[in-house]
């Protein structure tokens, strides 16, 4: 455990070290830029956040309680806005500020520049809010989704029978019991917003992870970087520890684990209408609207003379193709072996471990990226000259995407370990079966549906990522993401807009038997 | 017992992923900023010739250089290339790069634009200059960067972030003939000036100029070519309703960025690796990459695209490069006190 935890935390372990070195310029960063990034952040994760529970938890409630028309395609269509990446949604969202500029003008025109400039800014921050929040909330719907799925009829109808509405049996009962998954859906947004770079870059929203670069690279501060990237971890951690700390000792138990499905309440007429509309409105924004451009895109580009010239090999998109799989199944075994460690023994320290381990997905791709190259550099530096060097190799890239991604797994099922509560788990302790034996077979197979959807989570996210596999890849190695990459960095949006398609699509299908699985599950119930 | 799972797991995972192909000859690795797709058929074509395959890795300048500083001996790498004159100042700073003695190099570089112990070369430039709409500013208008800080354009200017390399070297280069001072008063005044917070590329200012939101902006002439040649209508439109102006002519001449290359320490191939950079310093290439990116030959004899042609010659900033790496940091400090974000 404490070596597994080693492992995986030496990186992370390195950067927090040198935080403590002296900085030069940290005491500059202060007095200027600081207070921008650290507001810059809290504004975006507090707006996100707000909007991402709007957009995920109404339309999961809905989706698995009530019956309306187009409920079953709504059901999946939810989760697809994960298919699109936020650096390329970024570019599809940033022609709302320059389709806003001749109304920009007008109120500089009659209103004056300061009318003017507080309109683009509210545009510019508006819309980043609602680009981030459109392509992050299944996160928080899919976490919600199994919740409610899974609340056993007794405890809705028990609160109707006691004279609730449907509404104040939602409030009262239903959203409670989901808060873990609500939380650790909110969580996962939370640091995918800190940790984003190229869309805050783009919209000029300076945020901690932009100061990062910007000091190590533009001023070769290194320590300052890290220290501003410690920061991170730290608003993380403290979000965390602060809803933890609302929680106080309520555990959450699955009081009827085997319990009556729901039954889907039936909507007519403009309850109906509303639904739908609520449940298609984070489709269009997050979704629709991205591939329609982008396809409008990619089209331009095929009927340009320039068209099919730029594709790389197929085989190096076949490999990065293979990395994301084998690393997605690799961590998501490792997931499963790590809460068994911890589950083994409760204690402060294990629980410690375990949150060690998940912040590598709060902190920026490339931090990540250097940490993995110091330590595998050192290694291979002292390592006995016979042994193969591990720098530069595809195990590398791997080991650094289990760093970034372990807490998707560990959170999926952190949530559902919650749910399931230690009755079980104790009744076949009693039965005198061994901890492992438990383990494999209580435990696992009740958790085998957060597991898989993890694993799909994983692979679309490894197809998605891009800072730390442009630092990390082997010579002439390609993926989808960054072959999106370097186009866009030549503002060649049509071209660019045939690989991004491609990780849209591959990453849809990935989401969907995702789903599936889930669907399918022990856990959850199914009565389609 | 967890240990005895998580060995042989780990032993799987390394299992499946084999190292890297052993060293061959006929190789050579680069490790490069430059995300042109332009430059597979600069590399295809020196295959061609010389038989020697090209392998790339293409990341950030100074994420570059601390992949290979952690490499150190084992980096697979031969050259380093940068699209910004700082990085390579940088990796030479850190000893990642070894002199280069060529002839041809010190024959079609200039001496500003190639390290002064041959650590780096450039291989091409990039002109920053002020694109302006035509029908709001009057040609008088306009003369210096300086002067880009005058109240006159207050709400008149687009420029991008400041976190950008080129922004970056053009302060250096400010601090250079004016003073911290001056540099750091002048980034303010361009601050006060703007239209509207640093947001999006270049290209992006462009557009903002041709939608009339602003009269100028801070740009590189290779966007505004790689607009004229766009085959999206809305970049041709915007290239049309715009004029490139290069600043300070009656002084000490427009700020120019270099993209360019060093050999690394740690290469074995010094010689494949002196033979490639010497086939790009080649007329044919040079004037390949400038109708290809847009990007200026840094050989005289070099020639220019039909666009460079029309945009007209224009006198360069002669300081040595390695000023402005040096400078750097420094800039960086003065935009976080200017507030330009």
């Amino acid at each position: 455990m404490a070596v597994f935890t080693g492992v995986l935390t030496l990186p992370l372990l390195a950067i927090l070290v040198s935080m403590g070195q002296e900085s030069v310029e940290w005491n500059h960063l202060a007095e200027t830029v600081l207070g921008r990034y650290l507001t810059n952040t809290l504004v975006l994760v507090l707006g996100v956040s707000l909007l991402v529970l709007l957009m995920g938890v109404l339309p999961a409630w809905l989706v698995t309680t009530c019956e309306f028309r187009g409920r079953r395609i709504l059901s999946w269509a939810l989760i697809l806005p994960l298919a699109i990446p936020t650096y390329i949604a970024a570019f599809v969202f940033y022609q709302g500020p320059e389709a806003a500029i001749p109304l920009l003008i007008q109120v500089r025109q009659r209103f004056g520049v300061d009318a003017f400039l507080l309109t683009e800014q509210v545009i510019r921050y508006g819309l980043l809010i609602l680009m981030l929040a459109a392509v992050l909330y299944p996160y928080v719907y899919l976490a919600c989704c199994s919740a409610f799925a899974r609340q056993s009829r007794a405890v809705i109808e028990a609160a109707r029978c006691l004279g609730d509405s449907p509404t104040r049996a939602f409030v009262r009962a239903a959203l409670p019991m989901a808060r873990p998954g609500i939380v650790a859906g909110v969580a996962l947004v939370i640091m995918e917003v800190i940790n984003d770079y190229g869309a805050v870059h783009f919209f000029g929203v300076p945020t901690l992870t932009e100061g990062v670069f910007r000091t190590w690279f533009g001023m070769g501060d290194k320590i300052a970087a890290l220290r501003l990237a410690g920061i991170m971890m730290l608003v993380v951690a403290v979000l965390l520890a602060l809803e933890q700390g609302l929680r106080g000792r309520a555990r959450y138990v699955e009081a009827d684990a085997g319990g009556i499905p729901l039954r889907r309440v039936p909507l007519a007429g403009a309850k109906a209408t509303l639904a739908f509309l609520l449940c298609v409105v984070p489709v269009a924004l997050g979704f629709l609207y991205p591939v329609v451009r982008l396809s409008h895109w990619a089209g331009l580009y095929f009927l340009s003379d320039a068209g099919g010239s730029f594709f790389p090999g197929g085989a190096a998109l076949g490999r990065g193709f293979g990395l994301a799989l084998v690393t997605a199944v690799v961590v998501t075994a490792m997931a499963a072996l790590f809460i068994y460690a911890v589950r083994l023994r409760e204690s402060r320290l294990r629980r410690f471990f375990g949150r060690v381990a998940g912040m590598g997905y709060a902190t920026p791709g490339a931090v990540i990226a250097v940490g993995v190259l110091v330590v595998f550099g050192t290694l291979d530096r002292v390592a006995p000259p016979f042994l193969p060097l591990v720098s530069g190799t595809l195990f590398v890239i791997g080991f650094a995407y289990m760093l970034r991604f372990f807490a998707i797994p560990l959170q999926l099922s952190r949530a559902g370990l919650e749910r399931i509560g230690k009755p079980l788990e104790e009744a076949s302790r009693l039965l005198g079966h061994p901890p492992l034996r438990t383990f494999l077979q209580v435990d696992l197979p009740l958790l085998r549906a957060p597991l898989a959807a993890a694993g799909m989570l994983l692979f679309v996210d490894i197809l998605k990522e891009l800072p730390l596999t442009l630092i990390l890849r082997p010579a002439n190695f390609e993926t989808l993401a960054t072959t999106a990459y370097s186009l866009a960095s030549e503002a060649r949006l049509h071209a660019c807009a045939v690989p991004a398609l491609l990780i849209v699509a591959v990453g849809a299908v990935g989401l969907l038997v995702m789903n599936h699985w889930l669907q399918t599950s022990p856990t959850s119930s199914k009565h389609e | 017992m967890q240990k005895r799972l998580l060995f042989p797991l780990l032993a799987a995972f390394a299992a499946l992923f084999p190292g890297g192909s052993l060293r061959a000859d006929d190789e050579l690795t680069l490790y490069t900023q430059r995300h042109y797709g332009f430059d597979d058929t600069v590399h295809q074509r020196f295959s061609e010739k010389t038989g020697i395959k090209i392998k790339v890795v293409k990341a950030a300048a100074d994420e570059l250089i601390v992949r290979l500083q952690e490499e150190g001996a084992n980096t697979p790498a031969d050259l380093y290339m940068t699209a910004d004159g700082g990085g390579l100042d940088r990796a030479k700073k850190a000893g990642l790069l070894q002199p280069l003695v060529s002839a041809l190099v010190e024959e079609k570089v200039p001496a500003h634009l190639r390290d002064p112990d041959g650590h780096w070369v450039a291989l091409t430039k990039r002109a920053r200059v002020i694109i302006y709409a035509p029908d709001r500013v009057k040609a008088g208008e306009l003369s210096t960067y300086e002067d880009l800080a005058d109240p006159k354009w207050r709400g008149r200017l687009v420029v991008r972030s400041s976190s950008n390399a080129y922004n970056q070297s053009l302060l250096a280069s400010l601090i250079e003939a004016n003073g911290a001072e001056a540099a750091e008063a002048w980034a303010a005044g361009v601050r006060k000036n703007m239209a509207r917070p640093p947001q999006g590329g270049d290209r992006d200012q462009i557009r903002a100029v041709a939608a009339g939101l602003a009269d100028v902006a801070i740009s590189n002439t290779y966007y505004l070519g790689l607009m004229e040649t766009s085959n999206d209508k809305k970049d041709l439109e915007a290239a049309a309703a715009v004029k490139i102006f290069f600043p300070n002519q009656e002084g000490r001449g427009t700020h120019v960025n270099i993209s360019g290359a060093g050999i690394v320490k740690a290469s074995k191939k010094a010689d494949l690796a002196k033979q490639f950079i010497e086939f790009i310093l080649s007329d044919e290439i040079q004037s390949l990459y400038a109708q290809g990116t847009f990007e200026y030959p840094v050989s005289e004899t070099a020639e220019w695209s039909e666009n460079q042609k029309r945009w007209g010659t224009f006198a360069t900033d002669q300081v040595p490069f390695s000023v402005y790496g040096e400078r750097n940091a420094e800039a960086v400090r003065l935009f976080n006190k200017a507030g330009w974000e």
